[in-house]
């Protein structure tokens, strides 16, 4: 199955997945819709970690410990994509999922797909709907920076184990040389505050 | 071959379904004490709070249908004995694997009180659906809940969501003792009953029940006092239901594919299993345990082959309100804690790696902390970030190479 990659070495945090996300599982789709709106569901997170960037959301695992542990028959896996899928109609927010995922990607709040304006658990969906038709995640296509990558499992461990092997016999530079200036001067900013980068 | 279930539960639903989902296309007969689809006591609470009924049913209300099974509800089983196993109708369903899961049951401490209109157990759906009616029909504002475990607790909340005037009479020093050590759990009694407006009453005991027209009107208490209550809740322990199997009520102990005999597999709250970090033997009566034993013991059944690896005794209570209560594992060793007005953390260091834990008021980062518990990853260095922790970063702390600096 594809699933969503991240090179955390480059994210530089503009957070357009964020926002790309917000938009997707928003009922309007409008951007102009999240301002104010309390409801509004992000499922992908860029966490600071120090000077670090990384963007977080869940890792469909399979086995899944969530899957397992939910008790309200509220989390499946998508047929089609593999995806790990929470209802949140049949959610109860009990708690479960969150207390055994190993990635922290799982939060609670109040969103538009919540049943009665109760609280639920939210978690990344894989823009199942949108892989269906053949077209990237939402949180994917809105990365520039190529932080973010949809792709088969196989396939980037391969790629890695190359481009290792690659920098490891002939010196070359896994990261573009933009990359690694603004690595630097992140690290140097975080290191001047002596506090956590936003 | 024809395949048996004692019990229509999370463990025997799960073993069927897995037992089908194998390419199992031989008779199966379901028998329950209860007349309802398999359903989830975790979910079942929210019934009280006002969902639908139909929610409790989490793998659906036509389950018996859609999988083939022969349900013979309302008719306790009494006796497996050699190949059978007979009901208290005096049914005999005979059987060539039988899975043993019938739960647990409610022990009460004067089981005369049952017999006062008023008083329940919250233990089975029909408990609940019989204190629904109970509400509905004589308009109950006000609840007496004896016993502040996780089930007693679990109550609490439930009839506190739904608009009652709730009072919790327990025993020990803190509500949730079996999940809590005595600072943590007096820290979470403190704020649950603060956010809430439960009332608890702890180092008390119901001691008699006194009815009024056959209806329950009020209950004493150890301390001399009483409450006047139309409703009281008895949550004050359960055992497990092995005595038709065993002829005591300790359990059932099974072998790595969950055997009692060759012909008898045993899974859920009757199970006793090994804990899968430390290897200790015993109940724990906890969903993901019911869910995974049932499945190995139905994949053991098909493909004779397969062990299990150990149940863990995780949980988290959080329940109509943001306020959770989390713990795992054994309160022995040296105690890290982390706290401020809201939130309440303690992890027991036992050689370096963590052999407990307990997070009170959120969970940042709780996923992280069970995965280095049951993987007993060595966590001295990263423990004391990990319990300050209040963004959910550790685990990407690790990832990026910056954990425990």
């Amino acid at each position: 199955m594809r699933k969503i990659f991240v090179d955390y070495t480059r994210c530089v945090a503009c957070k357009g997945c964020e926002i790309a996300c917000a938009v997707e599982h928003h009922p309007s789709r409008s951007l102009a819709d999240l301002v104010g709106d309390g409801r509004t569901q992000v499922n992908v997170r860029v966490l600071a970690v120090e000077h670090e960037a990384f963007p977080v959301s869940c890792r469909h695992c399979d086995p899944a410990w969530c899957m397992a542990a939910c008790p309200a028959g509220a989390i499946s896996r998508d047929p089609v994509t593999g995806a790990v899928i929470l209802d949140q109609a049949r959610c109860k927010a009990c708690g479960m999922c969150a207390m055994v995922c190993p990635f922290d990607a799982i939060a609670f709040k109040v969103t538009h797909a919540s049943p009665g304006g109760r609280e639920t658990a939210f978690k990344c969906d894989l823009c199942s709907h949108r892989v269906r038709e053949g077209r990237l995640p939402a949180c994917v296509e809105a990365c520039h920076s190529g932080a973010l990558a949809f792709r088969e499992h196989e396939e980037v461990r391969r790629d890695r184990a190359t481009r290792n092997l690659r920098e490891y016999l002939l010196g070359e530079r896994a990261l573009p040389d933009t990359f690694a200036l603004y690595r630097e001067l992140r690290r140097k900013e975080f290191a001047r505050r002596g506090e956590p980068a936003p | 071959m024809k395949v048996v279930t004692v019990g229509a539960g999370v463990a025997a639903a799960e073993f069927v379904e897995t037992l089908r989902n194998e390419g199992f296309r031989g008779e199966i007969v379901m028998i329950s004490a209860e007349g309802f689809p398999p359903y989830s006591p975790c979910v079942m609470p929210f019934f009280l709070a006002g969902d639908p009924l139909e929610t409790a049913y989490w793998k659906g209300a036509d389950f018996y249908d859609r999988l083939g099974v022969t349900p013979r509800l309302g008719d306790p089983v009494v006796e497996v004995d050699d190949g059978k196993v007979r009901t208290a109708s005096g049914a005999v369903e005979t059987f060539d694997r039988l899975l043993y899961a019938p739960g647990s049951k409610d022990r009460y401490p004067e089981p005369s009180w049952l017999g006062v209109h008023g008083v329940f157990g919250f233990k089975t759906l029909s408990d609940l659906t019989a204190i629904d009616r109970h509400i509905r029909e004589t308009g109950v504002r006000r609840a007496v809940i004896f016993g502040g475990g996780f089930i007693g607790v679990d109550a609490a909340l439930a009839l506190w969501h739904r608009g009652l005037q709730v009072t919790v009479v327990h025993r020990n020093n803190r509500l949730l003792s079996r999940m809590t050590d005595e600072e943590g759990g007096k820290f979470a009694t403190r704020l649950l009953a603060e956010r809430t407006g439960i009332e608890v009453r702890l180092e008390t005991r119901v001691t008699a029940v006194n009815a009024r027209d056959g209806a329950l009107a009020s209950v004493d208490l150890t301390d001399g006092t009483w409450i006047e209550t139309p409703l009281l809740i008895v949550a004050t322990g359960v055992t497990p239901e092995s005595g038709p199997l065993t002829g005591a009520d300790q359990g059932v102990a099974v072998d790595e594919a969950l055997r009692f005999d060759p012909r008898v597999y045993a899974a859920g709250d009757v199970a006793v299993t090994p804990h899968a970090v430390d290897g200790r033997p015993g109940l724990y009566a906890l969903f993901p345990n019911a869910v995974e034993q049932a499945r190995v013991a139905a994949r053991h059944l098909v493909r004779g082959e397969g062990a299990y690896p150990g149940s863990v005794d995780a949980n988290v209570l959080r329940k109509h309100v943001d306020f959770p209560v989390v713990s795992a594992g054994r309160f022995e060793g040296e105690p890290l804690t982390w706290q401020d007005a809201d939130r309440f953390r303690r992890v027991y260091l036992k050689d370096g790696r963590i052999n407990g834990y307990m997070l009170v008021g959120d969970m940042a980062a709780a996923g992280y902390l069970h995965r280095l518990y049951l993987e007993q990853t060595p966590a001295e260095r990263e423990v004391s970030g990990l319990l300050s922790d209040t963004a959910g970063t550790s685990y990407y702390r690790r990832a990026v190479g910056l954990a425990g600096r």
